[in-house]
């Protein structure tokens, strides 16, 4: 089952939940899937108009999902997908 | 180009003896300036391992007095020190470490105001401010002066660097398009081992871009999640339309 690794920075929006998995079929329903099970990380992934926010970014792997399908990217059984949020300072 | 003395043969003849890395690249720290902002938890140790390693010019900057929370992780500090400044307390350190290294100090954060100055003292500028807004105008600065930005923050356990070269590599900005507006600059946890590991990584890329040794993260952007100790590492792209670094 595909995997989503959540980022410190976001954990607070989900229970400090590390990963979530998910039977979704692209990395746009991963991430629509995991906003449906913790609501409080919507806002912070997404646009009031419901696109994902331009300093979020998303990885399948190694690989940016913009050099992808983007949010149409098909995920296999083992996928991992990866937020990275940007981070600053100590 | 000032010439290496018989002394930093000496002093520095550990680093020198690295292959590829030699007395060529020794004469090129001695000759180089960075620029290391703030000197937290990151950027302390940054600025440490870069007077450590011989850098000619260290161009420091940090506001503010120190606080006991701070002293988990800002090693330029000292316990005495609590209430005072805190970039009075790094040049200290700094040059009792390392009296070769030439240090001009700023009692103050980066800003649109001040950053232009700045940059333009310096080969290389090592950002490590927890607040985006000071990390863009910095950016902005090195783009238009052509100035090598390495870019390193962490949040928890997590970090991230990169190295950002005008106009080879994309900008900051193509990463940080808008501000995010959960950002809370003092609103996670620091192990000061964690936070003072990727303030030598720092200085190590920074080090790397003025003697041309190794590959450094030109573009590619390295994550490690400490918890764990898993490293990846990410080809950036340039981010259509940046109003930084998109024409060119």
């Amino acid at each position: 089952m595909p995997t989503i690794k959540l980022p410190t920075p976001l954990r607070r929006f989900t229970g400090q939940t590390k990963t979530f998995d998910t039977a979704a079929a692209t990395v746009g329903e991963a991430l629509e899937a995991l906003a449906s099970q913790f609501p409080d990380i919507r806002g912070a992934l997404y646009t009031d108009t419901g696109d994902v926010k331009s300093f979020i970014r998303v990885f399948l792997g190694d690989q940016d999902i913009e050099g992808l399908q983007g949010l149409q990217t098909p995920l296999a059984a083992d996928a991992v997908v990866s937020i990275f949020p940007p981070i600053a300072g100590a | 180009m000032l010439e290496l003395t018989e002394w930093e043969l000496e002093k520095y003849k550990r680093q020198i003896m690295i292959p590829d890395f030699g007395v060529e690249g020794q004469r090129k720290l001695k000759n180089a300036a960075v620029l290391v902002t703030r000197l937290g938890g990151l950027g302390g140790p940054a600025a440490i391992w870069l007077a450590a390693a011989g850098i000619g010019k260290l161009v420091i900057a940090h506001g503010g007095t120190l606080t006991p929370s701070n002293l988990n992780r800002q090693i330029l500090m000292r316990a005495d020190g609590v209430g005072q400044s805190r970039i009075d307390q790094a040049v200290e350190t700094l040059q009792r470490f390392s009296a070769d290294t030439e240090v001009i100090a700023y009692g103050a954060h980066a800003n649109d105001q001040n950053a232009a100055e700045w940059v333009a003292q310096v080969d290389v500028v090592c950002d490590t401010s927890p607040e985006f807004g000071e990390r863009l105008a910095l950016n902005r600065e090195c783009w238009r002066q052509g100035k090598v930005l390495v870019d390193s923050g962490m949040n928890g356990m997590e970090c991230q660097l990169t190295v950002i070269r005008p106009p080879d590599t994309p900008c900051l900005q193509c990463l940080v398009p808008e501000l995010p507006d959960w950002w809370d600059p003092l609103g996670f946890g620091v192990l000061g081992a964690v936070s003072g590991a990727l303030g030598a990584l720092t200085a190590l890329e920074a080090i790397k871009m003025i003697t041309g040794y190794g590959q450094p993260l030109l573009g590619r952007m390295l994550t490690y999640d400490t918890e764990d100790l898993t490293f990846q590492t990410f080809d950036l792209h340039r981010r259509p339309g940046c109003p930084v670094c998109g024409e060119s």
